[in-house]
């Protein structure tokens, strides 16, 4: 009972967190336990706590209930509701009791490009498993640094359009095409600055949409500012995303979540996923890493290595309603869940389009280049206008 | 008796009447006034991407005095919970009324079907006004089923008006409770003196009800005016996009890549501050109305 009061409490919490809200509803409805997956870690090792902290869903609560209690495990997650939540507790007190957690590939990708200590490179020897990894995920550039792995992903997905089929036969173009008037009433936002910049910026032909400078960005902002008034709502998550959709309040969501349409089908609707032809859309991958102090790396190689096999990975990608990292768990997913990605991204060596695709800007202005506190500001600003 | 055993006497005595006080103070000590203190202090820093510096700046409350975007944001939540309160305390006002001198007894009976109301989530009552407001939702299809409308009012849902509609419904229990409760104490045999006297409705309400249940209407004016004014999670489910409120810059401020925390905290200060200073004038204007 307290675990369970706990999960809700934790997911009450963590509400605004776009995917993650399914994530942790489908935990409810996809009780995918793995029995009896072997543990590679030496088994004497094992036991006592397991700190988890990271996306809702991502310790696997469901996934791994075997193996953590075969090998007297104790998880205690807990759930960030932003991407830097990690650093900030580590930061202030968090050191040295932090085990797993599980960035985002351009957070990650932020925290070793500038060297911020936070994750500490991972010995593969210790992770098998990950010999199994798509090759998109093997070598990528936002989880390794001077020839050390920091992250094993475990979960990937776009962000296309979402929309009713019964409203719409087909995306326009480009993004910017959203303006068109017979899109009034009709659309839904993410509230996600980066991904919505990113987007039209990628449509206003920007070669490098995160590295904007002040008057790119004021650009982009007057573009997304055409298409406003055809928005209904900017939903909190892409949970409620769905919720709108679903009630007939917007007919296309921009930035989605191919997992939507599942949600949809459960309630009796039809979405499809389909992106504007020309600008594409942009892809995320969650990973586990290990902290820098960790006080019980045994316990977590042996938790990653678990859930890095196929099955494991099958079946969290399921109860996530997202990519699976694995090779060959691909073929242990349902076509439902597995047809809604785009696959043939991660099949290519270096990271593919999820490797040279950077959607968060940087952190602080470097030269004419604006900081992500100005995207902040700027999306701020648009939401207000 | 000397003087200092007659302090010391007193001292002790304030003690005893003190000590019930303790554990709530404690509390309170702990976990509002420490946490509010830290984030005053945090108000003064600067962040430097992933970074907090401790510093002493006032960069943080020049940027709020200086921006128009959070000048925009103040006056429309403090309009937003103005025009709430608005319609609130007199709603809340009008029902306790009711409850007291028109059910009298069985105005118990509809206090716990109010309360009943404060069993739902918070979450799940503001879903619900989405499930009543929809563009397909039991407002708009009432209409049209009644032949009133053609089309669905697009300004029930994602729109200001939303946000009021369903902070009203939210808070108007709040409101009822310290009202009534007010209420509870007026005796009926002021009304019909004054009645008997030829004292008109509004006169009744002006000289004995208002200002007899003063002490519940200003708990409900604070409920209403400082709940709606910092509330950020109803205008981010059925605000639209022209809904934000400053609670909703506040939090974007704690969360996730290029949030500032030090802005943040130097928001949440001027706010408190503002709406404060507001409330406290509201405070005035309403007594010197009712003893004019």
């Amino acid at each position: 009972m307290k675990e369970f009061l706990r999960h809700i409490l934790e997911s009450k919490l963590n509400e605004d967190v776009s995917r993650r809200c399914f994530i942790q509803g489908a935990a409810g409805l996809a009780t995918l336990t793995v029995l009896g997956a072997p543990a590679v870690a030496e088994e004497k090792k094992l036991g006592g706590p397991l700190n988890f902290l990271g996306w809702d869903g991502e310790h696997g609560g469901n996934v791994a209930k075997e193996f953590l209690a075969k090998n007297n495990i104790q998880m205690q997650a807990s759930f960030q509701s932003a991407a830097d939540e990690a650093l900030t507790r580590f930061n202030t007190g968090g050191r040295g009791s932090m085990d797993i957690l599980t960035p985002n590939k351009d957070f990650q990708r932020a925290i070793l490009e500038s060297k911020t200590e936070l994750f500490q490179p991972l010995d593969m020897a210790r992770i098998p498993s990950a010999q199994g990894l798509f090759p998109a995920f093997k070598d990528a550039p936002w989880l390794t640094r001077d020839g050390k792995t920091y992250g094993i992903p475990m979960i990937w997905g776009d962000e296309p359009c979402v929309y009713n089929p019964a409203k719409w036969d087909a995306m326009p173009e480009k993004y910017t095409d959203f303006a068109d008037p017979k899109y009034k009433g009709e659309l839904v936002l993410l509230d996600d600055p980066f991904g919505n910049i990113w987007l039209f910026a990628k449509s206003l032909g920007m070669k490098e949409p995160n590295r904007l400078t002040a008057a790119e960005l004021e650009q982009v902002v007057e573009a997304m500012l055409t298409v406003k008034p055809n928005v209904v709502t900017i939903g909190a998550s892409h949970g409620d995303m769905a919720d709108v959709m679903v009630r007939g309040d917007a007919s296309l969501g921009i930035g989605g979540w191919a997992y939507q349409t599942l949600i949809a089908k459960d309630k009796g609707v039809k979405l499809v996923v389909g992106s504007p032809a020309k600008d594409g859309t942009f892809f995320w991958s969650d990973a586990y890493a290990l902290a820098v102090d960790a006080p019980n790396a045994d316990n977590a190689y042996a938790f990653i290595d678990f859930i890095t096999q196929p099955e494991s990975n099958a079946a969290l990608a399921k109860e996530l309603g997202s990519g699976c990292t694995v090779e060959k768990a691909f073929d242990l997913i349902d076509a439902s869940v597995r047809d809604i990605y785009p696959y043939d991204n991660v099949r290519q060596p270096g990271g593919g389009i999820l490797g040279t695709q950077i959607v968060v800007p940087p952190q602080n202005p470097e030269g004419d280049i604006v900081g992500s506190a100005a995207w902040v500001e700027a999306w701020q600003k648009y939401k207000v206008a | 008796m000397t003087a200092t055993t007659g302090t010391a006497r007193r001292w002790g005595e304030a003690g005893v009447v003190a000590r019930p006080l303790l554990p709530a103070s404690l509390f309170y000590v702990v976990f509002f006034a420490v946490p509010m203190l830290a984030l005053f202090v945090l108000s003064f820093w600067r962040a430097n991407g992933f970074v907090l510096i401790p510093d002493l700046t006032f960069d943080n409350y020049e940027k709020i005095a200086t921006s128009s975007l959070y000048r925009v944001l103040i006056i429309r939540t403090i309009t937003v919970g103005f025009i709430t309160a608005a319609i609130v305390v007199p709603l809340a006002f009008a029902v306790s009324y009711v409850m007291r001198f028109v059910f009298e007894t069985r105005g118990q009976v509809i206090l716990q079907l109010i309360l009943l109301s404060l069993f739902s989530g918070y979450l799940v009552r503001i879903y619900a006004w989405r499930t009543i407001l929809g563009k397909q939702g039991l407002l708009n299809s009432t209409l049209q089923w009644l032949g009133l409308i053609d089309r669905p009012l697009e300004f029930l849902i994602y729109s200001n008006f939303a946000i009021v509609i369903t902070l009203t419904g939210l808070l108007l229990p709040l409101a009822v409770l310290p009202i009534y409760s007010a209420m509870s104490n007026i005796s009926r045999d002021y009304l019909e003196a004054a009645r008997d006297l030829g004292a008109p409705a509004h006169t009744l309400i002006r000289t004995i009800l208002v200002p007899m249940a003063l002490p519940g209407l200003r708990t409900a004016f604070a409920f209403a005016f400082l709940l709606a004014a910092g509330d950020f999670v109803t205008p981010t489910l059925v605000g639209g996009t022209q809904s934000l409120l400053i609670g909703n810059v506040i939090a974007d401020q704690f969360r996730g890549i290029g949030s500032n925390w030090p802005l943040g905290a130097a928001l949440a200060f001027v706010t408190i501050a503002i709406v404060l200073a507001l409330y406290f004038l509201v405070m005035r204007l309403i007594r010197w109305v009712t003893t004019w």
